[in-house]
């Protein structure tokens, strides 16, 4: 699914010197996983979501998504992969403000050939649990409705992977649990899954973790995630 | 099909911002109506000065000698023209190789007409036959005299509509006797209508009558108010003015040094000159519309500009789910394309009705010009492209990743 060799992400410094966000990263992902990237802030899990989600490109390596080696796309092929084969769930939810859930769902569809099928939105938005708010514009939705309608529209296109950037980051423990039992029954049902997260909680549910520190990959242990799911209920 | 979508969506985020759409369709508005009115009423004016020029001098390929070196006021007379252009002149002009014919005239302006205990007093010209030919005058009525006619003095009068509806309102004209200045007249014809002549007077207060019959049975004077020319080559009108010229001063014995004692009108030149005038004009006029528009435009352009930054996330998100920057470039022009066509749109209706307002206060015929509208809403479409592409660029610039931080 997922074959990333000796990837290296160096950014220009103002003072002309340069800093290395990834250090040659080799990993591998095979389909059906929930991989939870871990580690603490700069130490490049961002970087590394941006270049797997297809926003960035590596300063060199390979990328292989799904059989195709990305790293060297342009502007344009990037894009028809980011809305083809990858499904981004953010910490901020990022929905179009002044629209309505249905319509936010609908996005991806516009840019994959315009051919906007309301009832496979409404049926997404149904898998979430949402189907009855598909006429609120976001701003009337709770965080966890919003976060919601975020992966159904990651949903839509039917992508191969799903991208997670701390995704309950910005809800209260009840409706993160909500939104976590949501990415643990799409990967009951085969969906590959990567979160990048620093809250234990979230790891729990993911069946492998891959830590990071100061852009080197640190460790990548697979767990078994039935031993560990329980685990949500600890936190006070 | 995409396409069509990505419209929508340009479509639906403008409602979704409608004080600002507003505004920034307001300097395009503001201009397309300004251009449109303005081109509108220059041209509806040309139109109309032309059309007034033409109803008076009736065809282009003519040139118009008068005695009296363009001194007289107002229309010419017997009574207010010196006698230096004769019969005899004419004759001469009619053979000159650029000539095709020549019509003469006599007329007056003070006589009355009568009949039955009605009165007019219309102009009177005595004119030779070809006039109507020469005028591309058209009967309404009746029949023109005849060459025969004219050699034979005989008293029939051919009379404009203005004639006929104030001594004819309802009764037959035709073989009526009228009198002029006493004089009967059999009216053998009517002419169709003019309408206004430049100066917005009726061409149509008139009373033609043969020439020599004016000559010797009413005015009793041998000389003309005036002889048309028509020529062989209208192209070649100024040739043919300066042959005239160059005729009439050595038939007149005039010095080198000495005025030309008659003048001639060159209508084409004269057409050219006039139309000349409105054009500048016209072209003055477009030009301050034009300024309006391109405010309209960098108004646009602002706009859009400071919205981008309110808009990143916006953009950021579309960029995730799969627009490249193509298609946000695609998508921030068509915004801008929408806003000023919509602009370009409404300023053409307002324009429309600035027209029909316009006209009444200069008392001119509503005459709605369709290709400056046409041409308008083209500029706007324009317009949205030139001014739209730089912040479509900008927009398309927007990093993703970290608009998308929160």
């Amino acid at each position: 699914m997922i074959q990333v060799v000796n990837i290296r992400k160096t950014y220009a410094r103002g003072n002309g010197g340069t800093v290395d966000a990834l250090k040659s990263i080799t990993f591998d992902i095979s389909p059906g996983e929930f991989v939870a990237v871990r580690g603490a802030s700069g130490s490049g899990k961002s970087t590394l979501l941006n270049i797997l989600g297809c926003l960035d490109r590596p300063t060199s390596g390979s990328y292989r998504l799904d059989g195709e080696d990305v790293a060297g796309y342009s502007d344009k092929q990037l894009s028809r992969i980011r809305n083809g084969k990858i499904g981004f769930v953010f910490q901020a939810f990022n929905l179009l403000p002044r629209t309505t859930a249905l319509e936010n769902v609908e996005v991806p569809m516009v840019y994959r050939d315009g051919h906007v099928d309301r009832k496979r939105a409404l049926a997404a938005l149904e898998r979430v649990g949402l189907a009855g708010r598909a006429r609120h514009h976001a701003s009337e939705l709770s965080g966890g409705e919003q976060q919601r309608v975020a992966i159904a529209r990651a949903l839509i296109n039917n992508p191969v992977l799903i991208l997670a950037d701390e995704p309950t980051g910005n809800l209260d423990f009840k409706a993160g649990q909500g939104v976590m039992t949501l990415l643990q029954e799409l990967h009951d049902d085969g969906r590959t899954i990567l979160a990048v997260t620093h809250d234990d909680d979230v790891a729990a549910y993911a069946s492998r973790e891959l830590r990071l520190q100061e852009g080197s990959i640190l460790s990548s242990e697979t767990v078994p995630t039935v031993l560990l799911r329980p685990a949500m209920g600890g936190k006070p | 099909m995409k396409t069509f979508q990505l419209v929508r969506q340009a479509a639906l985020s403008l409602a979704r911002h409608r004080l600002r759409t507003v505004l920034m369709m307001l300097g395009v508005v503001v201009g397309i109506a300004s251009l449109a009115i303005l081109t509108s009423i220059g041209e509806a004016t040309k139109r109309e000065t032309m059309q007034r020029f033409k109803n008076m001098i009736g065809t282009f390929d003519t040139i118009m000698v008068r005695p009296g070196g363009g001194r007289s006021r107002g229309m010419p007379t017997l009574l207010n023209v010196p006698p230096t252009l004769r019969f005899e002149d004419s004759k001469a002009i009619a053979e000159l190789p650029e000539i095709k014919s020549v019509a003469e005239m006599q007329s007056a302006f003070d006589i009355d007409i009568k009949y039955r205990g009605k009165a007019a007093s219309p102009a009177v010209f005595g004119v030779s036959v070809n006039w109507l030919s020469l005028r591309s005058d058209e009967m309404a009525d009746g029949v023109f005299f005849t060459e025969d006619q004219n050699t034979s003095l005989a008293r029939v009068a051919v009379i404009g509509t203005d004639v006929r509806s104030a001594l004819f309102p309802d009764e037959e004209p035709l073989g009526a006797m009228i009198r002029i200045a006493e004089v009967p007249f059999q009216v053998i014809g009517v002419l169709q209508s003019r309408g206004a002549g430049p100066a917005g007077g009726s061409l149509d207060n008139v009373i033609l009558i043969p020439v020599k019959t004016a000559s010797r049975r009413l005015f009793n004077r041998d000389y003309l108010t005036m002889v048309i020319a028509q020529l062989k080559d209208p192209t070649q009108s100024n040739q043919a003015t300066n042959r005239v010229v160059a005729l009439l001063r050595e038939r007149h014995h005039i010095q080198p040094s000495a005025l030309d004692d008659f003048a001639i009108t060159n209508p084409a030149a004269t057409m050219e000159r006039v139309t000349q005038t409105s054009s500048t004009l016209a072209k003055i006029l477009a030009g301050v519309a034009i300024m309006a528009l391109l405010i309209g435009g960098i108004v646009i352009m602002s706009l859009m500009l400071i919205a981008i930054s309110d808009r990143r996330r916006e953009i950021g998100i579309w960029r995730s789910v799969g627009a490249s920057r193509g298609e946000v470039v695609f998508q921030f022009l068509l915004e801008a394309v929408t806003v000023a066509l919509a602009g370009g749109l409404a300023g053409v209706l307002i324009g429309i009705g600035g027209v029909q307002i316009a006209a009444r206060i200069q008392k001119l015929p509503p005459v709605l010009v369709w290709r400056p509208f046409a041409s308008a809403v083209l500029l706007s479409f324009v317009i949205g492209i030139v001014f739209g592409i730089y912040p479509a660029w900008k927009a398309s610039r927007v990093d993703p990743i970290q608009a998308l931080r929160s």
